[in-house]
């Protein structure tokens, strides 16, 4: 056998059922007597609800009928956090287009969509309230009307900065706006739940990353103990976030399946998605710089708010965001004087929830752009301030000034080889000659560093509702020496039935394709807190390589006694286990020596068997940092405002590889949403707070015209803190293309005055940009 | 979310279609190949309580070659003209619009007289068959007309077409030797709708010169001056541009002018340079 | 309720359907043929592909109704045609997918590339695919992917 353990590009062993379109999605499941579902939900941002008329005939809830199931009440141990309460069906008040008011169900979805048309809301429209500014203006309208104002959250990261600010002899100060964007996965959130007697459970199929934290968040909402919950996640299309948290209309529906003692189903769809949906990575803020005459940053000074919608999502919460972006905002770059202030805003949005490296995205780019800018200042060129301020190797590991510990890696030579590979000097050359196209040439960079299977180190401070802990993995031998290995996370389209066969296959020498993976299922696996936060290959990875070498352990002495040799002789290769002398034993064989035949097991065996759970925490739990350099080069249209990328290097370290086929299609899938945030995708509302972009028609997806052929130069920094070196990969991506692509784009606009702090850089933003650049150059004339 | 309810009645023939849509009332609608009704009636936009399905009619196939132009059926489909149905100088202008509409899959089922009868402001045959001249044949219960494609054109999805006439083919006229056609789309992306269009038919030949801006918000709009500058062989400036396409537009914002105004000046010099 | 009679993946079918009921409906919740998905009905994503007479169209804009009479080929018709299997062959060997959410409308989609484009490079196969949306891979796999079986096909 050739190696196809840890490094190997084996292909995926998921793939081929969904090359044949025998993946099973939740809406691949059919149930006779099923019910489907359509949410009646609010037509305003924010109204006060009169009274609800329900039609004569058909299946109706709403809140009234929900009365025993609490609303969604998320707790964290932040100063100046008070939780939000968000009903399953809103009662008294609707604080988004698109929340939902009452649950109709019927036999078909066109049916039950029908029967939504029937029910009639009265409501009293109140003023909405839909940015930072207005939220927190002191007249604003509240949306909770037990607080005292608009405010989630605010965090503050207070230091001593402002007499090493005022000394220094570069000032730059910028603002930044990140809009808000939907998550859009292409099949929606999705769930049928159903109660089996056989069982006494409610078993749920749903579309979510993190099934054990779900079934958390079922039984408080329907006062069910967790033994009677069995949450399977079948195939997903799609997470990147937006199927972590506990949804009202998920509990809605599970309450709905109890009550009526049938099977019940819902499908998010597109419109419902951009709308009720439409939540992740509306962030703005200011950053004063403060630097050295030469670019060294001497001290940042930043002011962020996030406006994070309605309600405070559980488990993590609203502040959530705020306490990411804080903690990462001074990236690979040696910031020793750092003061960091937030607020995270209630609005007449739909409740903002992570999206793919949550607030990180909005950190790279106010401190990325914020490079440029000092680079302007000072004269040099941008790379030349990256390099000045990175944290280099021999300062490794490194403790932020955030209290993060950078734990390995060349940042420098990240810097160096995506330069290398873009070729500045001969874009510098082309950027200074005319084009016949009249289009202007820039090049951009942006860095992170890229804080990886966080645990409970990081969590354990918060006191938010479920924190990551020890996380366990299930190997066993089957009776015919195969693996079967049960895991709490959940795969949908990462790539673990493959790369946890990988790591299996490192520990125990059998081909992966004799490991069955086991995932998703509340009944079938150890707990775990999920699929999210870029953990699940160095937690998971970790636990599995624990439980096959405990399961090694076990089947040590067996194969010792099949090959009557000492067990501390006994290894395994090949699929086999191999004792002194070449001598071999197939696991089919020690399959059968326990399960079939224990009659002639020697005396003193463990009587446990061929079953394992352990688990695993690194010992120092604080992390892995990956990290990352994107360069981008672009032309932009000064006429139609549009931007073309000409070419792009992702230099990306995520440790050790365990299938960099695997690791290349995460960066590269992460890098193209993040050119959607930088270039295409906008939750567009109207004054009154109505959503404008509704349809994928009006909603942007980058489609294969609008990702180039990205560039990936990856290299290999293990992590001294896990196990086998690995980091976490699967966010990164989305985290630099937006600053990468403004400081292209403000490059090539350069001689226009330009300078672009706005993302998405959509064709009328850099249009206007270039307007008012005229104008002001006009108005400056004498 | 699923369309609500309707009746549905595939049309046997022409006179059957006409006859359904006389009876139907305002709320009946046509479908061709429903690549714009479908998207509307799923986000129950569009409610027509009757569907009257013209997709097999045999009366509206073919594209046939006639003195002076090509009769094009109006349920020819966009990817038909994209590979080739209309030979000659004209097909290869013609397909070159067909290939920019939305995306191939969607251009396998929508048809060129679908397009026409839904007259959205940004799509592409309006502009590109105001600039190539074309003569629109309908059918109604009081029988045959045709009506040039300038008089067709009335505003955001409004038609000369009444409500009981089928569109039933398109003449186009065919194209000199010297005919150049010049067609500048900016969309966000491939298959996006039109943000700013420049269709321009030249013929030095002929003298012949129809400058049109679509994506207007309205109708695809000829513009008189430049068609005589172009005549005479003229460049115009793109501040000349601009200021024939402000009051066309209608008080245009000043990134609308200058994305328009880049558009037919584009569309200008392609056919000024591609000698 | 109309009668519809059409040929899905060369069975002769008869249905009675509300008017309203969809192409990508009928296949997946009267037939449970759940390899063509629903990933807008907005027909822009393209993830339900499927071939009506041999050519690509969307079946969540199309009546069921419209297609009486029509040949509907599905991904699961067409698990043994050879274009097919190759193109199966160069997604994964490509990590064209990862959810696998768009993965049978891509390849619907794909596969009539390949037959109708044999001279097609990388930069067209991108633009005739600028029609179905991946939301994990970021394109690049499944721009390869497609283009490596045209090459071969080319010998």
């Amino acid at each position: 056998m050739s190696h196809k353990g840890i490094g190997a590009s084996i292909p995926r062993k998921e793939d081929e059922r969904f090359l044949k379109g025998r993946g099973e999605y939740v809406g691949d499941l059919f149930r006779p007597g099923l019910l489907e579902v359509a949410f009646v939900r609010s037509p305003h941002a924010h109204a006060r609800i009169l009274g609800i008329t329900r039609p004569i005939k058909g299946i109706v809830y709403t809140a009234a009928d929900l009365a025993a199931v609490p609303p969604i009440r998320a707790q964290i141990n932040l100063p100046g956090y008070r939780a939000t309460e968000q009903p399953i069906l809103a009662d008294r008040k609707v604080l988004f287009v698109g929340q939902s008011v009452a649950m109709c169900l019927a036999k078909s979805r066109a049916l039950a969509e029908d029967l939504s048309e029937e029910v009639g809301v009265d409501y009293e429209e109140l003023p909405p309230v839909l940015d930072v500014a207005d939220a927190l203006r002191p007249d604003a309208p509240r949306l909770h009307e037990d607080r005292p104002d608009n405010l989630l959250s605010v965090l503050n990261a207070e230091a001593p900065i402002d007499a090493i600010a005022a000394a220094a002899p570069v000032h730059v100060t910028r603002h930044y706006t990140n809009a808000r964007q939907a998550m859009a996965p292409l099949e929606g959130r999705a769930i049928l739940a159903e109660w089996n007697d056989r069982a006494d459970q409610l078993v749920v199929h749903v579309g979510h990353q993190n099934p054990h934290v779900f079934r958390a968040a079922l039984a408080i909402a329907l006062n069910l103990e967790e033994r009677r919950i069995r949450i399977i996640a079948p195939d997903i299309g799609g997470g990147f976030g937006y199927k972590a948290p506990a949804y009202p209309e998920e509990i809605a529906v599970c309450w709905a399946a109890m009550k009526l003692h049938r099977p019940v189903r819902w499908i998010e769809d597109r419109f419902e998605h951009l709308t009720a949906g439409a939540s992740a990575r509306e962030i703005s803020g200011t950053v004063h710089a403060h630097a050295d005459a030469e670019g060294r940053i001497l001290a940042l000074d930043v002011d962020f708010a996030v406006n994070i919608g309605a309600y405070s999502f559980w488990p993590h919460t609203g502040a959530f965001e705020a306490v990411q972006a804080i903690g990462i905002i001074p990236g690979p770059y040696r910031i020793r004087h750092y003061r960091a202030r937030s607020k995270t805003v209630l609005t007449n949005k739909p409740p903002q929830t992570p999206y793919r490296a949550v607030a990180r995205p909005a950190a790279c780019f106010m401190m990325e752009l914020t490079i440029d800018a000092v680079a302007r200042a000072v004269g040099k060129e941008p790379h030349e301030v990256r390099a000045l301020n990175l944290v280099s190797a021999a300062e490794m590991p490194y403790a932020s000034i955030t209290g993060k510990l950078y734990d390995s890696g060349d940042y420098p030579a990240s810097l160096r080889s995506a330069l290398s590979a873009i070729d500045l000097p001969a874009w510098r050359l082309k950027q200074a000659a005319p084009r016949a196209d009249g289009r202007a040439i820039g090049v951009g960079i942006a860095m992170y560093t890229e804080h990886t299977g966080i645990s409970t180190n990081t969590f354990g401070t918060m006191g938010i509702a479920l924190m990551p802990g020890y996380e366990q993995a299930n190997a066993r031998l089957t009776p015919d020496g195969d693996i079967e290995v049960a895991m709490g996370v959940q795969n949908h389209g990462q790539g673990m039935e493959t790369t946890m066969a990988q790591v299996a296959s490192e520990v125990l020498g059998i081909d992966p394709g004799r490991v069955r993976l086991l995932h998703g299922d509340t009944g079938l696996t150890p707990y775990s807190t999920g699929t999210y936060a870029s953990r699940a290959m160095v937690m998971n990875g970790g636990a599995v390589a624990a439980a096959c070498e405990r399961l090694a352990e076990r089947m040590r002495p067996l194969a010792a006694h099949l090959m009557q040799c000492a067990a501390h002789e006994v290894g395994f290769s090949g699929g086999r286990a191999t004792g002194p002398g070449g001598a071999t034993v197939g696991f089919g064989e020690i399959g059968r020596l326990w399960y079939k035949t224990p009659n002639e097991l020697p005396p003193g065996v463990d009587p446990a068997g061929l079953d394992v759970t352990a688990g695993y925490r690194p010992e120092d739990d604080r992390g892995a940092f990956s990290y990352s350099t994107h360069v981008a080069v672009v032309a932009v249209d000064r006429d139609f405002g549009s931007v073309e990328i000409l070419d792009y290097v992702v230099a990306d370290d995520c440790g050790t590889r365990v299938n960099p086929m695997i690791v290349d299609g995460q960066v590269l899938g992460g890098t193209a949403q993040g050119i959607g945030t930088a270039l295409y995708e906008e939750c567009l509302f109207d004054a009154s707070g109505q959503p404008k972009s509704v349809t994928l028609a009006d909603y942007i997806l980058p489609g294969p015209t609008e990702i180039p052929a990205i560039r990936l130069l990856p290299t290999e920094t293990p992590s001294p803190k896990t196990r086998f070196g690995i980091k976490g990969v699967g966010e990164g991506g989305a985290i630099a293309p937006a600053p990468a692509l403004l400081n292209a784009i403000n490059d090539a606009l350069r001689a226009d005055g330009v300078e672009l702090g706005a993302a998405p850089a959509t064709p009328d933003r850099i249009l206007a940009a270039i307007e008012i650049a005229r104008g002001a150059r006009a108005g400056a004339a004498p | 979310m699923k369309p609500a309810p309707f009746t549905y009645h595939r049309a046997a023939s022409l006179e059957q279609a006409v006859a359904l849509l006389a009876q139907g009332g305002g709320d009946t609608a046509v479908l061709s190949g429903g690549q714009s009704l479908g998207p509307m009636m799923n986000l129950r936009a569009a409610r027509p309580s009757q569907l009257v399905d013209i997709g097999r009619l045999e009366a509206l196939r073919g594209i046939s070659v006639a003195e002076g132009h090509v009769r094009i059926g109006a349920l020819s489909t966009h990817a038909a003209i994209e590979d080739g149905a209309v030979s000659g100088p004209l097909g290869r202008v013609l397909a070159r619009v067909a290939a920019g509409i939305a995306y191939r899959a969607v251009r396998n089922a929508g048809t060129i007289g679908g397009s026409l009868a839904h007259a959205d402001p940004a799509a592409d045959w309006p502009a590109a068959l105001l600039a190539l001249d074309a003569r629109i044949h309908l059918r109604g219960p009081g029988g045959d007309r045709a009506v040039a494609i300038d008089a067709f054109l009335a505003g955001a999805f409004e038609t000369a077409k009444a409500a009981d006439e089928v569109i039933v083919a398109v003449d186009v006229p065919a194209l000199g030797p010297t005919a150049r056609f010049g067609y500048v789309k900016f969309c966000r992306k491939p298959g996006e709708f039109a943000e700013a269009l420049g269709a321009v038919l030249y013929d030095p030949g002929s003298a012949q010169a129809r400058v049109v801006v679509g994506a207007t918000g309205s109708r695809a709009r000829r513009l008189p001056a430049a068609e005589a500058g172009l005549a005479a062989g003229l460049s115009p400036a793109a501040a000349d541009i601009a200021a024939l396409l402000a009051p066309v537009l209608g008080n245009p914002s000043a990134l609308v002018l200058k994305r328009q105004t880049a558009a037919v000046h584009r569309a200008l010099q392609e056919v000024l340079t591609d000698a | 309720m109309p009668d519809i009679r059409l040929s899905v993946n060369g069975e002769a079918i008869e249905e009675s359907a509300e008017a309203r009921l969809t192409l990508a409906d009928l296949l997946r919740e009267r037939l449970h043929l759940t390899a063509t998905h629903l990933g807008c009905e907005q027909g822009v994503c393209g993830a339900c592909t499927v071939l009506v007479d041999g050519v690509p169209v969307r079946s969540c804009i199309r009546f069921a109704a419209a297609c009486d009479g029509q040949a509907v080929q599905s991904l699961e018709g067409l698990e043994h045609d050879p274009v097919m299997e190759a193109l199966r062959a160069a997604f994964t060997r490509h990590h064209a997918l990862q959810c696998g959410y768009c993965t049978p409308g891509m390849l619907i989609m794909a596969r009539d590339v390949v037959l109708r484009l044999p001279d097609a490079d990388p930069a067209r196969i991108r633009l005739e695919m600028s029609g179905n949306l991946c939301r994990c891979t970021g394109y690049l796999g499944i721009i390869e992917a497609i283009h490596a079986v045209i090459l071969a096909r080319r010998g």
